[in-house]
Order: C-alpha cells, then structure tokens, then sequence
C-alpha cells in the first residue's frame, strides 16, 4: 500500500512541475506576441519628414542580411542607416524600379521558436496560429555605376511600404512597368504606379 | 594460464601503425591527383550572372531579386571564378573569359511561415529554375533544373537562399572548358 503511494508522489509532482513550467512558458509566449502587437500599432504621422524603422534582408553593398536600421530618403538618395553606423545610400535617379509586396511572418525569431518547441502537448503550434505578424517587403531595383544591376529588399512595418513608394515617385524615381509576374504578395506593384 | 596483460597493448599499438602507414600511403596519393575542374586553368573564367527570368511564372520580384542576389554571393563563395559580374555591367566586354549564367523559373509554390510551424508537414515553399551556364559563343557547360525548398523552419526567401546555394554547387562540381576563350 505505502509502497504505491510513495511510488505516485514524485510522478505527480513531476507531472505537475512540467505543467508549471508548460504555463510558464505559455504566459512568455503570450507576453511577446502582446508587446509586438503593441508595437505594430504605433500610428505612421505621413506629414513627418520620410523615415522610417526598417530590417534590410538583402542588396544593400556593405550591410549584412537582416539588419534593423533607419530607411530614410534625403538629398536625392535612399539611405540605410544601422544604429550608429554611416549610412549607406543609393541615389534615386539610379533605381530602376520600387516594388511593394507584402509577407506574413512568424515573429520572435529563433527564441520563440525554441519557446514554442518546448511547451507540451503540442501548445506550441497552437501559438504559431497567433503568433504571426504582416509586413511590408520593399524590392528596390538600382544600377550601379558600371551599369551593373542591383537588388535590395526591405521589410517594413505593413502600410510603410505603399509611403516609401509614393515618396519614391514624388521624387522622380524610376518606376517602371515590368512587373510581368505579379503575384498576389506583389499587389502595390510599380505597374499600378506608373498609370 | 596466467592472461597476458600485455596482449591489450601490443593491440594498441599494432593498429596505431597500421593506421599511420595506411595515412602515409594514402595522403601522398591523394594529393597528386591531377586537379580536373579547379586547376589554373579554371581561375582564369569570369562569369556574369543574368537577372532571373519569371518565364511567365507569377514570382515575386523580391524572389527574383533575392535569388538574383543570393546567387552573386554564393557563386563569390565558391573562388572558382576571377570576377563575378552583375546582368548589364559594361566592363563585362571587355572580359576575355567570360561564362554567363542565365537563370529561368520552372516552377514556383508559394509556401507559408505559418502553415509550416502549425504543421510541420504543409506550407512548404517549393522553387525550381532552369539554370543554363554557357560560354559566350554559345557552348552550354551546365544545363539542369534545380530547386530549393523551405520545408520546416525559416521565412519564405530563405528558399532562394538554398536555391542560390544548390546552384553554386552544381556550377562548382562541372568541369569548366580548360582553354581559354578568344578575347572578344
């Protein structure tokens, strides 16, 4: 009889430790959605002067894949600046054309992805139902002195990507019509710019 | 019978010979081995990638300019060419030995970040592309389809990002024309 009991004691309160720690998990999980939730509904002011908080992907000579900086457009170029770096700029005249997708990402990176990994019985994958957030990408497409083509991506926060472009085309820049494949993710493309 | 208790050691280090004579033998070997496809004469091509045709295919033009992108790095990566140049750039004439690698969409299925976490099976982004590497009088050196997927983890681009990198591979492993081209 106290044989039994005694072997059930430290089953239950394993069962109840991972359960703890299960919630505990669950509730950070809940927190970090919650706060960039929070984040993404931070209003864009479209009389402020144009810059805006952006993730570059990919393109951009000298900056690394996803790196958060600062979009900005001035003095005729667009500039990429990372905190407390020189910027990195591309004169407006040399694109050749602005494309504004948009894409649907799992927040949190690869810390909420081993989060999510960990919780139990599958609660994990129920958090990914509401942990995804929209953005915005924009394709820059650029020459370069020699006449070589260039490509850089960025992704901002959803409904910059449409600004970014307008502004583009209010200074001149080349938005072309060859958006041939346009996809359901490219439903801003420059086409729609250039009538 | 008393058990031998040097019999473990003399095993030790009878196999330690064997394998440093077999290494002896086989290292020299290896490295005299005629170098087919990276030798000198390979250094000397330049190749010129050719911006990504969608051939009709609905692909994004951030898919286009990522695998376009990706493709520069990893062809860069793998030091097989002198120079790797970008579709348009003019110094490219005056290149002597110059590969082009065109690059043509076969098949695209848009896959989703989310689909994939909730299920680990569905929402798989699948890319498959022609790639052609030719000479400039026309002689193919690399001619196949190649895809690259995202099945589990990462965002959607990263499919180019694999795609770029199946690329690079199959362009390091085929012999590259060991004469050299006539300047233009």
């Amino acid at each position: 009889m106290n044989r039994t009991l005694v072997g059930i004691e430290p089953e239950l309160h394993l069962r109840h430790a991972r359960l703890r720690f299960g919630f505990g998990i669950l509730l950070l999980l809940i927190w970090s959605i919650a706060s960039a939730r929070a984040q993404d509904a931070v209003a864009v002011d479209p009389q402020a002067p144009l810059s805006m908080h952006a993730t570059h992907l990919l393109g951009f000579e000298d900056v690394k894949g996803n790196t958060n900086g600062t979009l900005s457009i001035q003095n005729g170029a667009v500039q990429f600046q990372k905190d407390g770096q020189p910027g990195v700029q591309v004169k407006i005249s040399s694109i050749q054309g602005v494309f504004v997708g948009e894409q649907s990402k799992q927040v949190g990176g690869v810390p909420m992805t081993l989060g999510k990994a960990a919780v139990p019985f599958g609660g994990g994958r129920v958090i990914s139902l509401f942990s995804h957030k929209k953005y915005d990408t924009v394709t820059l497409d650029y020459v370069d002195v020699d006449g070589g083509a260039h490509g850089a991506i960025f992704q901002l926060e959803k409904g910059q990507g449409e600004v970014l472009k307008q502004q583009l085309a209010a200074d001149r820049a080349h938005v072309t019509p060859q958006v041939v494949g346009t996809t359901k993710q490219e439903t801003t493309g420059a086409a729609n710019e250039a009538k | 019978m008393k058990p031998n208790k040097r019999l473990p050691f003399l095993r030790a280090a009878t196999a330690t010979v064997v394998i440093a004579i077999t290494l002896a033998v086989w290292l020299p070997a290896r490295a005299a081995e005629p170098k087919t496809s990276t030798g000198n004469s390979s250094r000397q091509w330049s190749v010129q990638v050719i911006k990504v045709d969608p051939a009709g295919i609905e692909l994004a033009e951030a898919f286009q300019v990522a695998i376009y992108e990706n493709l520069l790095d990893e062809l860069k990566k793998t030091k097989r060419f002198q120079q790797v140049l970008r579709d348009g750039n003019r110094n490219a004439a005056a290149v002597a030995d110059l590969l082009i690698l065109k690059t043509t969409v076969e098949k695209y299925a848009p896959g989703s970040e989310t689909k994939r976490a909730v299920t680990t099976l569905a929402g798989a982004t699948k890319l498959t592309v022609h790639s052609q590497l030719c000479t400039r009088d026309g002689k193919v050196i690399l001619d196949r389809s190649i895809d690259g997927n995202v099945r589990f983890l990462g965002g959607n681009l990263r499919a180019t990002h694999n795609l770029a990198h199946h690329i690079a591979e199959a362009i390091k492993k085929a012999p590259l024309p060991e004469g050299p081209e006539t300047t233009p």
